[in-house]
């Protein structure tokens, strides 16, 4: 583009010596020609190193958005999950497009806006309520037939359903848990054993923190983002309140400020950092500087590649409980599971669901990347052979058994995008502000009922 | 204003040819508290850096930091560049995108400031506004119409729409910066070279240019470092993680969902500072040069 | 050349703002394909939207104190670095490093430093009795800001030291000279010679750095992402976030357009500054 617009500049100067930047008609025409001559080429040499989708070389092509692809710690996986598939499926390319977890969110809004979606994508809670809202998934009730249906985890599958339509398949199953350090428990003191209330977390939190101040007591999530949300929504709801109902806040009730207050008790003790995100406390955690953490079942991959400790040492020293329950003993979980969708514009919509499914549930996924990888559970409802074996250790079985039935789904939508904020912004108040919570909940409330409303 | 500030004779010759002075003007101790005191400012956060990158990863994020590492390892530079993180990619897409930009900013704002210096065009308030108007815009705002533009294009993903979008957002600064340098080079020389029969890019070519040379650095340091610290343009515009450059590279690799890694996050942001501190050492007398007789001199 | 390549200028810049200010004037969620004029519903929302303002505020203190802090510090370090002879002059070039720092791994390396356990600034105040209980720089409403701004300032203010140094090499040395003869002292040279011809280089510099402030993303949104709270968030993180994850692009164009106004606004003013010194 350069070379070929300097020799214009040089000889429209040297045929114009005293008058640079006002020439002829003709000259003008002549520099628009170039111009979009220069651009047209351009565009020609993009095209050429950009492919499109359909198919390559005679196979058929899937791309695929994750930000699996994106992330140090799983990449290695997801490439050799592509290679395996490929080596299955010798007809079937997968291109595999990394877009960060912070950002795939609105990559795919906005690529649907362009009219230039990927055929899968990989996406997590409120994402794909998000990605529904634009009319742009595939609905995959024609896919996932009897015998795929029959092998997952009903409530698992039950969570990919908006509005009566199957339009996402659990990936990797990972609901928040309390993660507690027995050696750190001990060490102050205390029988280590889970808290099963919220005071009882207070007390022990309270023991810890006397005892080694520096030590981080509660690991929570208290980022404004949607993921933050989605943590804190079990806990607001087993103090028996939701911030906010369908269009209705819900947020200036008694159970609210109780939940508040609880934050700020939290925060305002020392027992945790405000505004950090959860994956912040999974390095401490490995150096046993964390008694308790609420998050998913990514504690342990993340301590074992830092600190090298063996499955048997780990289980010796982490446990998993439900989400402590309020007054009603009640308790709570909500899903971070990565799902699968698809696009409705998918060229090869057959190639593009053999891929979600061999992710889903074919066994060499499960073994070398659900768990391997992600530290997560698989979707299976009756695991078999290797897999059971694998699974068969008290942490694993834990999720299983007593945190998976407590999961139930966040008030997800399109209002949830506009909401989150809100909501957060008035979590980190309370942990952080002098403010009182009366004053914070009924903020939040109004602050919700702009947002709902428009 | 540009007859206070140019020609400005250029700094250094004007300390080593002053008759003899007082060395130390200010209180010599004063000077060298001060410059102590900053010293350690400046210093101490980049040393943090350095010696973090060098901790295993247990001791970068322990609760107690160790002011000395006690054990030093070069792990955390072994896995930017063996782990499959396509780290490298990332510092070559910032390298050559970085380049390209900053000399295709700089041949089209010399271009550009040469005739509105020369052209008889005079940069009053409003233009001048105008020019500025171009730094200010909120980007935010605007780079969702910049994607679908690109994207129209098919210029999504490659560098050349990493370049335009750039530039485009620097030319107009970069041309108000050389025309402020170019206005302080005597039109005599110019009409002698003129006489001498050279053409007007000849004489741009032959006499300006290498007149102009601490502004031509400035400019393409200017637009050089924007380019290296742009995080919202590949961020959008890239969505390939081979094509992305280091500073959206860096937050998805290490602060993604899995952990805070800061010792490799540490390691990886030197490798980004290098070779900016070290092209800036370089360039920085041009630099003062270029500052005195472009940006200050432009309005 | 020049023409094609302000062609292509025009198109990438002007295309977009034409597109952001017409958005302004439609409810445009982006999940939604319909969207409809509303007239100048996004700008009343503005006027009654708290954290609109609270923004707007955040803004003019993190630019304010981050102009005038990074001005300061430039200002003492060009004077003491300025009579640096020979190899100490490699001093200048250190002090000078932070801007070559990407912003991004400043904002990394602050909010690392700024951890309120295992963090080093906290750490070395406690070890040094400045301070009794650690702050809680990023974690807190009352100190998110200040850490925000602390890491700006050490980043910008060698781009200070930069200008006032070559601004100082612009004072004629007949000038000092003759007030060395007539023996001023240290502090009537400062103030009454060089000072006035450091004017217009303030006035420049303040200015550029008033504009990049004010588009300062990667800084506070890697550091604290606005939080908590709001306490944190200035105009161009409550935008993103209106775009990019509230997916409101109508409003989220009204504010870019009210900043954009600002800002000539700002600049006018400054330019005025500049020329009513000149003529």
């Amino acid at each position: 583009m350069r070379s070929c617009g300097r020799s214009e500049a040089i000889d429209a100067s040297t045929r114009h010596p005293s008058r640079i930047g006002a020439g002829g008609a003709r000259r003008h025409a002549r520099t628009l020609v170039l111009a979009c001559a220069a651009v047209s080429l351009l565009v020609v040499s993009a095209c050429s190193s950009s492919g499109g989708s359909g198919t390559q070389n005679g196979k058929q092509v899937v791309t695929f958005a994750n930000w699996a692809d994106a992330e140090q710690n799983t990449q290695p996986g997801i490439e050799a999950m592509i290679k395996e598939f490929e080596k299955e499926n010798p007809n079937i390319t997968v291109k595999s497009l990394p877009i960060s977890y912070t950002d795939i969110e609105h990559q795919l809004v906005l690529q649907v806006q362009s009219g230039n979606t990927p055929d899968v994508a990989e996406l997590q809670g409120n994402y794909t309520f998000s990605l529904q809202a634009t009319g742009a998934l595939q609905s995959l009730d024609s896919y996932a037939n009897g015998s795929y249906q029959q092998s997952v985890i009903p409530q698992e599958l039950q969570l990919g359903n908006i509005d009566g339509q199957l339009v996402a398949i659990p990936w990797t199953v990972a609901p928040f848990a309390l993660w507690y350090n027995k050696k750190v428990m001990a060490q102050a003191g205390l029988d280590p054993k889970p808290p099963a209330t919220w005071d009882e977390l207070l007390t022990d939190l309270a023991a810890i923190h006397q005892k080694a101040p520096k030590i981080i007591a509660f690991g929570t999530d208290s980022t404004n983002r949607t993921y933050g949300l989605d943590q804190n929504w079990p806990v607001m709801k087993s103090f028996g309140g939701v911030p906010f109902d369908g269009k209705d806040p819900s947020a200036d009730t008694q159970a609210m400020k109780d939940y508040l207050n609880f934050m700020r008790t939290v925060a305002s003790k020392g027992y945790t950092p405000p505004n950090k995100k959860g994956g912040f406390f999974r390095q401490p955690a490995a150096s046993d500087q964390v008694a308790f953490t609420i998050d998913g079942p990514y504690v342990k991959g993340v301590v074992q590649s830092t600190s090298h400790v063996s499955d048997a040492q780990f289980y010796q020293t982490w446990g998993i409980a439900p989400l402590p329950s309020g007054s009603d003993g009640k308790h709570y979980s909500a899903p971070t599971d990565h799902q699968l969708v698809m696009f409705s514009k998918a060229k090869n919509k057959d190639a593009a669901w053999k891929f979600m499914q061999f992710l889903s549930t074919s066994d060499y996924a499960i073994q070398n990347y659900t768990l391997k990888y992600e530290n997560s559970l698989p979707p299976l409802q009756t695991p078999t052979g290797e897999i059971a074996k694998e699974l068969d250790n008290p942490i694993s079985q834990a999720f299983k058994t007593d945190v998976i039935p407590t999961v139930i789904r966040p008030n997800w939508g399109t209002a949830y995008d506009n909401a989150y904020s809100d909501v957060m912004t008035g979590v980190q108040s309370a942990m952080t502000s002098s403010s009182s919570i009366d004053s914070i909940a009924s903020h939040i409330s109004s602050a919700l009922k702009n947002d709902l409303g428009g | 204003m540009s007859v206070t500030l140019t020609p400005a004779p250029p700094t250094e010759t004007t300390v080593e040819a002053a008759p003899p002075r007082r060395k130390w003007p200010i209180g010599r101790s004063v000077v060298i508290v001060i410059v102590a005191l900053f010293l350690v400012w400046t210093l101490w956060p980049i040393y943090w850096m350095v010696s973090t990158s060098l901790k295993p990863a247990k001791e970068a994020t322990n609760l107690n930091p160790t002011i000395w590492p006690h054990t030093l390892t070069g792990a955390n530079y072994r896995e930017l560049f063996g782990s499959s993180l396509p780290f490298g990619n990332y510092l070559v897409n910032s390298i050559v995108t970085a380049l390209i930009s900053a000399v295709v900013a700089v041949v089209i704002s010399t271009l550009a400031g040469y005739s509105f210096s020369r052209g008889g065009y005079k940069l009053n308030g409003t233009t001048s506004i105008v020019v500025l108007a171009t730094q200010m815009l909120p980007l935010v705002v605007l780079i969702g119409p910049l994607y679908l533009l690109l994207l129209k294009a098919h210029l999504l993903n490659t560098y050349l729409g990493l370049v335009i979008g750039y530039t485009s957002f620097a030319i107009p600064f970069g041309a108000w910066m050389m025309k402020g340098f170019i206005d302080g080079i005597p039109r005599e020389i110019e009409e002698a070279a003129r006489v001498d029969g050279y053409s007007r890019l000849g004489i741009l070519v032959r006499v300006v240019v290498p007149m102009s040379v601490p502004g031509l650095v400035t400019t393409a340091v200017f637009v050089f470092m924007n380019t290296w610290n742009n995080l919202l343009y590949p961020l959008t515009l890239v969505t390939s993680n081979t094509k992305q450059t280091l500073p959206p590279g860096l937050q998805q690799s290490f602060s993604g969902t899995f952990k805070t890694d800061y010792g490799g996050l540490m390691a990886a942001s030197l490798i980004t500072s290098l070779p900016l501190i070290i092209a800036f050492f370089l360039v920085q007398r041009s630099m003062v040069r270029g500052m005195t007789a472009g940006a200050l001199a432009g309005t | 050349m020049t023409l094609p390549a302000l062609l292509i200028l025009a198109l990438v810049i002007g295309y977009p703002i034409v597109r952001a200010v017409i958005i302004s004037f439609y409810h445009y969620p982006l999940l939604n394909p319909q969207h409809n004029f509303i007239g100048a519903d996004n700008y009343r929302r503005l006027v009654d939207d708290p954290v609109f303002w609270q923004s707007l505020q955040n803004t003019a203190i993190y630019t304010g104190v981050s102009v005038v802090g990074a001005m300061l510090m430039g200002l003492v370090l060009a004077l003491a670095t300025e009579n640096l002879q020979g190899p100490w002059r490699f001093f200048r070039g250190v002090l000078l490093t932070p801007w070559a720092v990407p912003v991004i791994v400043v904002a990394f390396l602050f909010q690392f430093m700024f951890e309120d356990t295992g963090g080093i600034t906290n750490d070395l105040l406690l070890r040094l009795h400045i301070i009794d209980s650690a702050i809680p720089w990023l974690s807190s409403s009352q100190w998110s800001l200040a850490a925000v701004i602390i890491a700006n300032i050490w980043s910008q203010a060698p781009f200070f030291l930069l200008i006032f140094t070559a601004a100082l090499g612009g004072v004629p040395v007949e000038v000092t000279e003759a007030a060395r003869i007539d023996r001023a002292s240290t502090w009537s040279m400062i103030a009454l010679i060089k000072l006035p011809y450091l004017r217009s280089a303030a006035v420049v510099g303040a200015l550029l750095m008033i504009i990049q402030n004010f588009n300062n993303f990667p800084l506070i949104w890697a550091m604290t992402e606005g939080g908590p709270a709001y306490s944190s968030t200035t105009l161009v993180i409550y935008v993103y976030r209106l775009a990019f994850t509230s997916f409101n692009l109508g409003y989220a164009s009204a504010i870019g357009v009210v900043w954009l106004v600002l800002l000539l606004m700002i600049s006018a003013a400054f330019i005025r500054v500049l020329r009513g010194k000149t003529s």
